[in-house]
């Protein structure tokens, strides 16, 4: 069940009477290596040894990453079936709530027809469970509603580099490569609080000489040490990309021999970008125009660049012209496709990429095969075992799945491995939903405010407790291995999956004893398509590191490097971005005169559920604060400690105040790991991007008070 | 010991890292020994790592009147000697850095053994284990000397000039510090 895999020549503290376990972190995509203590007798967790041989990330770990394991074996964790009796959660037998499922979603299903019920996902399961996810709910409960998390993570990133490559891979390089670079132009990522290990690769290739271009609202620690930090205002991304792609244009920085053999729209691109003069570009962003002229000259005569970006400018109403944008200054360098260079955006969940290729989404089937395209569900369905037209169509969005709850659509949900109770944006209509539901199951290991919504809560496990694979933010699939046997009476999500597919007769469908077997269809079903795993075996993970998909047959070596022949668009060639201005959906008005942006802090991950309950994460960072420019604080007469109310059209909320120079001075800054009256998403907008229905929780007008 | 514990300040992300993981070190007791500090986070989001520079003649030592405080063959100060230590706090005032920290629970002072489990086996430190930023390391005396001569060759490029200040009299050999 369980190896330490210590390279030879690799020093590790090896303490008498306990194994070390070779796993991954649960938490981000940056997917850290490192060590899983167990005491041999007791059989519990007791610490973490770095995992110093680990390629990506050389034993180096951020805060979460350190106390990672203290969630394993913690005092809250559910450890039986809930049920909620009288608006009490009464402990429960697996029988019972198995139960209560079955009655429920059956009789919902007869009287209200397939699609009552409705699957919201999540990405830091492994890729076995996600590839379940999207099968348990199109042949397990047989409903086209499904739909995941991922869609407030990653889903412009996907969207934009489907659009522009053809395929979404997250990064086009593997970040080993990172150090030899010239140049990173980085816009919305705050990577020194959100993937802190990735630091190591800048700053190597910064000692290196290599330049840094960081576009954001705030200057974080990145855009402290930035060459050039163009701070921009929130929701202008398109603006800026647009403005540098003049000035590489003008200035003669286009790789034209690239540009000619392996990009269309060229020619539209130009007459596009010939408005945004370095001028109009100041204009809309609000960044100087010597910072723009200064930031296009060192990326245009970079000779090896990486553009990267990452939620800050995803998380917009325009998320995917964002991105398509961003990633044609790359194309127009003639980046993508070489040596340390390309462009990347960066996972936030720990299988942010895995879990959106496999069928979690509402319109799409494992390996990135379509629901609307007739041969893909031919495919998928062979390997399932069903007749194509038993293939449910394409469900909606994880957000408008809650406009269907309130049109009665969807009258029962299964949350698995996520929160919207705080990571959806305004978050008091998402609650309002979850009280119209008829029914309501969550499978969590913690009591997540969503959870607290639930009429059945299913424990589940920690990744320490099952074993299976995930695709860190760089493409690389890699191992996660079980720690110990699930505590108390928890299942494996995929354990839990089965036994309702079970119960809902189903079963035939759901024959797994163990992991490997899931793995073994998953390869299958992604066969084929553009995220093919087939290749990949747990053997060849443990042997080469980690193995990138494509990955088609078990002799083909993996594919670090992404589209250095071709695209996988339909001619081969990458499409330009054409893409024309357009406002953020709430700018600041006499009514709302500035402007929120949310974010992370270091110490905590996602809407919380897990790093709020350690200690020395909730030690560092107890409670959310709006963090804001003295120059705004002065016209509120507020100082350092003081409440403050913010307030937009949707809700409001207060907040302890704490000044800095380090963000623009017409923004507010506020992180969002928080629930209820603590959490930011009650005020942030849920204007959806017209492709990858991202919300645009990232940008929205604010008015100040004092409280 | 083999290696340098090396820090450089203004690679600091301000993460807090090191101090997580120093709970993690075998005899630490889940409490940290090191430090992270804002410059002036009214300022800017600089932030620079502290532990204990574990000085060639340690005030925190000298000033014990327990004898307490042992110094390893290699140099390493080591947190007070529990069957030993008194409690008066002399260390906590008498270290010029600030470094000793005092368990007013268990009444005894304690401070960075440089994680000795680890280092006497020239295996690194939680705290440089784990630094995302190569903030703090713990390298070989010849990857120290390269990495100060490449620093300040960059400087010269950068138009920076290398300041050394007179830190070299207050560590040993085994510890560098390089700030600009």
């Amino acid at each position: 069940m369980t190896q330490f895999l210590a390279k030879e020549g690799v020093k590790n503290l090896h303490r008498e009477g306990e194994k070390l376990i070779t796993t991954h972190c649960c938490y981000c995509g940056m997917q850290c290596g490192m060590h899983i203590r167990l005491n041999e007798k007791t059989g519990k967790v007791v610490g973490v040894e770095p995992r110093y041989d680990w390629p990506v990330t050389l034993g180096k770990m951020c805060p979460k990453g350190v106390t990672a394991y203290q969630t394993v074996d913690h005092e809250e964790r559910i450890t039986t079936p809930l049920i909620k009796k009288n608006g009490q959660f009464v402990k429960a037998s697996w029988d019972e709530a198995l139960d209560l499922i079955e009655k429920n979603f059956k009789e919902l299903q007869s009287k209200h027809g397939k699609d009552a019920l409705s699957v919201y996902g999540g990405v830091s399961m492994t890729n076995e469970k996600c590839y379940l996810v999207g099968k348990y709910a199109r042949v397990g409960l047989g409903t086209r509603f499904v739909d995941y998390n991922g869609r407030f993570c990653m889903s412009s990133a996907a969207g934009g580099f489907m659009k522009t490559l053809g395929t979404d891979r997250g990064s086009t390089l593997p970040w080993t490569e990172l150090e030899h670079t010239d140049c990173f132009f980085i816009s919305g990522w705050n990577a020194a609080e959100c993937l802190p290990t990735s630091i190591q690769w800048l700053w190597k290739a910064r000692d290196k000489g290599a330049k840094m271009i960081v576009a954001d609202p705030r200057e974080t620690q990145i855009a402290r040490l930035a060459d050039v930090h163009l701070d921009l205002k929130s929701g202008t991304d398109s603006a800026l990309a647009n403005g540098m792609l003049h000035i590489i244009i003008r200035d003669g920085y286009v790789d034209e021999e690239y540009v000619n053999e392996r990009c269309n729209n060229y020619d539209e691109l130009k007459e596009l970008v010939k408005t945004f003069t370095p001028e109009y570009t100041s204009q809309l962003t609000g960044v100087s125009v010597e910072k723009i002229e200064k930031a296009a000259t060192i990326y245009g005569k970079s000779p090896r660049s990486v553009v990267m970006f990452c939620r800050g400018i995803e998380q917009q109403r325009k998320g995917v012209d964002n991105v398509c944008t961003y990633t044609s200054m790359a194309l127009l360098r003639g980046q993508i496709g070489k040596f340390a260079s390309g462009v990347s955006t960066v996972t936030g969940q720990g299988n942010g990429q895995g879990g959106r290729e496999h069928g979690q989404k509402a319109d799409a089937l494992p390996g990135y095969r379509k629901i609307a395209d007739p041969e893909h569900v031919k495919y998928v369905a062979g390997v399932w075992g069903i007749q194509p037209e038993e293939m449910p169509k394409a469900g909606v969005s994880a957000f408008e799945m809650f406009d269907e709850i309130q049109n009665g659509n969807i009258r029962a949900m299964h949350v698995m491995c996520s929160n919207p109770a705080v990571s959806a944006p305004n978050t008091e209509y998402v609650w309002d939903s979850f009280r119209k539901l008829d029914f309501m199951v969550v499978s969590d290991f913690f009591m997540s405010e969503t959870a607290e919504f639930a009429d059945v809560i299913l424990p589940a496990t920690t990744w320490a407790e099952d074993e299976g694979t995930t695709t860190n933010l760089e493409g690389r699939v890699i191992r996660i291995r079980k720690v110990k046997d699930p505590i108390g009476e928890s299942k494996t999500d995929w354990e839990i999956m089965k036994a309702i597919a079970e119960r809902m007769g189903k079963g035939s469908f759901f024959p797994y004893e163990n992991v490997p077997q899931i793995w073994e269809e998953f390869r299958l079903a992604s066969k084929g398509g553009k995220a093919d795993y087939y290749g990949i075996t747990y053997d060849r993970i443990d042997k080469e590191d980690g193995v990138f998909w494509p990955c088609p047959s078990e002799d083909h070596p993996g594919t670090p490097t992404m589209f250095k022949e071709k695209f996988d668009t339909p001619n081969g060639k990458a499409n330009l971005a054409t893409v024309a201005w357009q406002e953020p959906a709430e700018v600041p008005s006499a009514n709302y005169p500035h402007t929120l942006t949310t974010g992370r802090v270091v110490f905590h991950y996602l809407s919380g559920t897990q790093t709020r309950r350690v200690k020395f994460l909730m030690e560092q960072c107890p409670l959310p604060y709006a963090e804001l420019h003295p120059e705004l604080a002065s016209q509120y007469n507020l100082v350092n400690g003081d409440k403050i109310k913010l307030t937009t059209p949707r809700s409001s909320m207060v907040l302890d105040v704490r000044l800095t120079k380090a963000i623009r001075n017409d923004h507010v800054f506020v992180p969002y790991h928080w629930g209820k009256e603590l959490s930011v998403n009650q005020l942030t907008n849920p204007a959806l991007d017209p492709t990858s229905r991202m919300p645009e929780i990232k940008v929205c007008a604010v008015k100040i008070e004092k409280a | 010991m083999n290696k340098i514990m090396y820090l450089e300040f203004e690679r600091c992300i301000g993460c807090r890292s090191c101090q997580a993981a120093c709970r993690e070190c075998g005899g630490h007791d889940a409490k940290e020994r090191n430090y992270v500090e804002y410059v002036d986070f009214f300022e800017s989001r600089q932030t620079y790592p502290m532990l204990c520079m574990q000085c060639k003649d340690p005030a925190c030592a000298r000033v014990c009147p327990a004898n307490a405080i042992q110094i390893t063959e290699d140099g390493v100060v080591l947190s007070a000697m529990e069957e030993k230590c008194i409690g008066c706090r002399n260390c906590t005032f008498g270290c010029p850095f600030g470094i000793p920290k005092f368990d007013f629970e268990e009444n005894k002072m304690y401070k960075c053994d440089m994680c000795y489990d680890r280092t006497q086996h020239d295996i690194a430190p939680m705290c440089a284990s784990v630094c995302p930023s190569d903030a703090i390391r713990f390298i070989d005396f010849d990857e120290m000397q390269a990495l100060r001569r490449r620093r300040t060759q960059m400087n010269l490029i950068e138009g920076k000039k290398p300041t050394e200040q007179d830190k070299w009299q207050y560590v040993p050999e085994f510890f560098g510090v390089y700030s600009d």
